[in-house]
């Protein structure tokens, strides 16, 4: 990626404050919300590169999520695998996995998807209930702690997830300039016409799934570090993939930018909600609400619904745009006339 | 001459309902043909049989030689067989210049991960927006455009994956005559340059004028085949319009 | 043995049609698919619940109560959200899961985890007659659920086929744009069919409250039920989602036996993740693609 040279210099800026941030708040509880922010910027970018991109909206990625949380609690359990390598490592397979998964799953379009994409999570739950052999069933698997000083028990993850949610936004970045990035775009458009000008559709959206599966999977098994234990109910949980399509929806749905900052909402939002509420459930019916609110006022999110009004106001003072007249349609016409056919590019 | 196109006895229906009932027509290279028939004589159903929208209950399509029954559009695409629609199809939340780039072809893994806009490719798009006069909204989303416009910029666009053969489905419903015009010198001037054209059509003068040869289907069978004047003074043709 | 284990799962099935009769129905008049169907047959439960521990209503009873009170619930959300959000089916699927996770929160809320049912003085009647020579044994609670599942879908069935309003919510199912054509006011007809749909599952949830135990939570296990007996109906043929509910009705207590009751969940998952990939228009019904 190519930045111009200010914002370049933001970026620095940027960074040094995020890094500095755990030294400047030492509370524990400022780490934890650190790192649950950056999981968040995880995994709704890594949802959005296969939902917000191509359109597919998939409500049972949190399969992938939980894949890779058991894939690392048991190679740690068993081998001693250290998740802060095992996770990147591991991904790899929950990538191939979900290559297999999708390209099943995407034979399905529309609500046929959505829901199928949910008895993909269910599934995956009750295989992780059931093969006790493996995870131990409904009371979950623990692992060691990291050998680090208690004192900084949560630093290292801050950063980890931090370095993570910076590779997260570069890929999701990266492939929006690509020809594969065009592609998934175009699919979203119109996925007949998409393949009617020569765009691979299953191979796009089934790459497209393999890769947002991949930062699942890691995300998911630094986060089982993190836990020290998990269990099938929370690993494979439908809130996880709620927090996703949420933040994701708030900020901008299939901007690169979009999740970012609804995870920058959602995150402290859902802490205060928490914190106000308490162990009562009603936190779920404010985070209901919330979708509702989001879904039927805002169903753009933040940053397009904020483009589209600039480009608006642009608009006004420039008459060509969406011309739809007759008469402005015929000036285009004679205008293509005059510039017409004289000189071939062929 | 050799055939480009072919297809041979296809058969489709929808829930009992015949749309296309033994069609065999042939598309010779470096022609304009014209097919015409009443309204649902299975025309567009024809078209999507051949670019592998539906796949024909029996029967076979060829293509510059090759059996490609039922291939995957794309794939159709990358040989050089290249469609537009009857109701215009473009990527309305993308950029005018982004709709031109989508049909670039490209080649394994490296070009897929390579940029989206290439130098090369885009002056080659920008060029042909030229031609057809919209280079300068080249960065305006697609559903900005009027009608007509977009008309041309779905036929610009369909230029950019450089096919040999392309199917326009009613090139000129609901254009203004201007544009009409237009739109056939742009046939015209693009057959020039070596690309066959096989046109679904209602405007008959349109047709007329442009192709050298003209298919007349009902129910997807060819009732009529020849020049334009033939064509005209063809009692079958003339009983299958005003015999329905 | 079989002969006992099928007729409890036919039993079953006939409560599990009236649960999904509103789900096909909307979906036919809308290609709607509404998550929330769990969450609102579980807050039916829960009110059958409140109204006979607090007011000794029998349950099959407390029917005349809820049914129409989720009509207006149902018009409600129809004309207020699902409405507003044009278009996109993935939208309007993830506003429906919305619905869903904010009742789940407020039945939470207001009955904490404890699972519940109601236990009425005939819950543990048993009835046991003889054919030929086999002992058969029915619960009271099964055959009682039964024959008044049967008797509501038996008022849906008249409803739709001997009223104008019947009519017209099967004219916009076959094809809305003739409908409307024809003057049937389709923004008025599909308020009404969410209505009748949630009515209907007000009614399931009265009958399910005595059957089955539950908690806010459970909406999603049996969300997913409904869905694989809809789905391998066929979406939005009614008689199609009837066949299949007793037919997955029959199945489960049948995998039940074979299976751990762990897993054999499974086999709806599966059933949904099948015929949703390979063949979307299910047994009988309409292919759900985009085009």
């Amino acid at each position: 990626m190519t930045f111009p040279k200010v914002s370049r210099l933001w970026f620095g800026l940027g960074l040094i404050v995020l890094l500095a941030l755990p030294w400047l708040f030492r509370n524990p509880y400022y780490h934890l919300l650190g790192f649950n922010l950056w999981l968040l910027v995880v995994t709704a970018s890594a949802w959005n590169m296969l939902s917000g991109y191509t359109g597919y909206k998939s409500l049972g990625h949190s399969a992938f999520f939980g894949l890779g949380a058991y894939l690392v609690a048991i190679t740690a359990a068993r081998y001693g695998w250290n998740p802060l390598w095992s996770a990147p490592v591991l991904g790899l397979g929950v990538g191939v996995i979900a290559l297999l998964v999708g390209w099943v799953l995407l034979r399905a379009d529309g609500s046929a998807f959505v829901i199928a994409s949910i008895a993909v999570l269910l599934i995956f739950r009750l295989l992780a209930l059931n093969l006790r052999g493996l995870t131990s069933g409904a009371p979950g698997l623990s692992q060691p702690l990291p050998p680090w000083s208690p004192q900084f028990s949560r630093m290292p993850f801050y950063y980890y997830m931090l370095g993570l949610a910076i590779i997260t936004v570069g890929v999701s970045g990266f492939i929006r300039r690509t020809r594969f990035g065009l592609g998934l775009f175009a699919i979203r458009d119109d996925e007949g016409k998409a393949a009617s000008v020569g765009v691979a559709t299953n191979l796009y959206k089934v790459l497209a799934f393999g890769i947002s599966a991949y930062f699942m999977g890691v995300a998911g098994g630094i986060w089982s570090y993190f836990q020290g234990h998990i269990s099938p109910i929370f690993t494979f949980d439908i809130l996880n993939d709620v927090d996703m399509v949420i933040a994701s929806m708030l900020g901008g749905l299939g901007t690169l930018w979009g999740p970012v900052l609804g995870a920058f909402i959602i995150v402290p939002a859902r802490d205060l909600i928490l914190f106000r509420f308490g162990e009562s459930q009603i936190h779920l019916a404010v985070f209901g609400v919330l979708m509702i609110l989001i879904i039927v006022l805002l169903p753009n999110g933040i940053i397009t619904t904020y483009r589209n009004r600039r480009r608006r106001r642009a608009g006004r003072t420039s008459a060509f745009a969406g011309a739809r007249t007759a008469a402005e349609m015929t000036e285009a016409a004679q205008k293509a006339d005059q510039s017409g056919p004289e000189k071939p590019v062929r | 001459m050799s055939l480009l196109l072919e297809t041979v006895d296809l058969h489709k229906s929808f829930g009992g309902i015949t749309a296309v009932d033994g069609a065999t027509i042939d598309v010779e290279t470096g022609s304009i043909t014209g097919l015409i028939g009443p309204n649902g004589s299975g025309k567009t159903t024809l078209f999507n049989l051949i670019t592998g929208v539906f796949t024909p209950d029996a029967g076979d399509v060829f293509f510059a030689g090759k059996k490609v029954t039922a291939a995957r559009a794309d794939k159709l695409c990358h040989m050089g067989l290249a469609r537009t629609f009857q109701i215009t199809r473009l990527f309305w939340n993308r950029s005018v210049l982004e709709n031109m780039m989508v049909p670039v072809p490209h080649v394994g893994l490296r070009s897929l991960f390579g940029p989206g806009m290439r130098s090369e490719e885009e002056g080659r798009a920008m060029a042909l927006l030229e031609r057809v006069g919209l280079d300068h909204l080249h960065d305006q989303p697609a559903k900005e455009l009027s009608f007509g416009q977009q008309k041309l910029l779905e036929l610009a666009a369909v230029l950019m994956s450089n096919p040999s053969l392309v199917l326009l489905d009613e090139p000129a419903g609901g254009v203004n005559p201007t544009m009409i015009g237009f739109i056939m010198e742009l046939v015209r001037a693009l057959h020039q340059e070596g690309v066959t054209f096989l046109i679904v059509e209602h405007n008959m003068p349109m047709v007329m004028e442009l192709c050298d040869r003209v298919l007349v289907l009902d129910v997807g069978v060819r009732i009529a085949d020849g020049t334009p004047a033939a064509i005209q003074s063809n009692p079958r043709v003339l009983d299958a319009y005003l015999g329905q | 043995m079989l002969v006992q284990v099928l007729l409890t799962g036919v039993l079953t099935g006939g409560v599990y049609a009236l649960m999904v009769s509103g789900l096909s129905l909307i979906f036919g008049v809308m290609r709607v698919i509404n998550i929330a169907h769990g969450a609102f047959l579980v807050l039916g439960a829960y009110l059958s619940y409140w109204l006979f521990t607090l007011a000794g209503v029998d349950p099959i009873l407390s029917i005349l109560v809820i049914a129409p009170l989720f009509y207006l619930v149902g018009v409600g959300v129809q004309r207020g959200l699902i409405s507003r959000v044009g278009g996109d089916a993935g939208f309007v699927v993830l506003l429906t899961i919305a619905v869903a996770v904010s009742l789940e929160g407020i039945m939470g809320a207001l009955w904490q985890s404890t699972v519940r049912t109601v236990r009425t003085d005939y819950t543990s009647t048993v009835l046991s007659f003889t054919v030929g020579t086999m002992p058969l044994r029915v619960p009271l609670v099964r055959l009682g659920g039964f024959a008044a599942s049967l008797l509501i879908l038996a008022a849906l069935y008249l409803v739709l086929t001997r009223t104008r309003l019947g009519r017209a919510i099967r004219a916009t199912i076959q094809n809305p744009e003739a409908a409307q054509l024809v003057g049937v006011n389709i923004a008025k007809v599909k308020a009404t069919t969410f209505g009748i749909g949630l009515a209907t599952v007000a009614a399931g949830g009265a009958m399910f409250s005595l059957i089955f135990s539950f908690n806010a939570g459970s909406h999603v296990e049996w969300i997913s039920k409904m869905l694989s007996i809809i789905v391998l109906g066929g979406l939005g043929s009614l008689p199609g989602a009837l066949i299949a509910a007793l037919l997955l009705g029959a199945v489960e207590n049948l995998s039940a036996v074979v299976m751990t009751s762990y897993i054999s969940p499974i086999v709806f998952y599966l059933i949904l993740f099948l015929v949703l990939v390979f063949r979307p228009q299910g047994l009988l019904g309409t292919r759900l693609r985009k085009s």
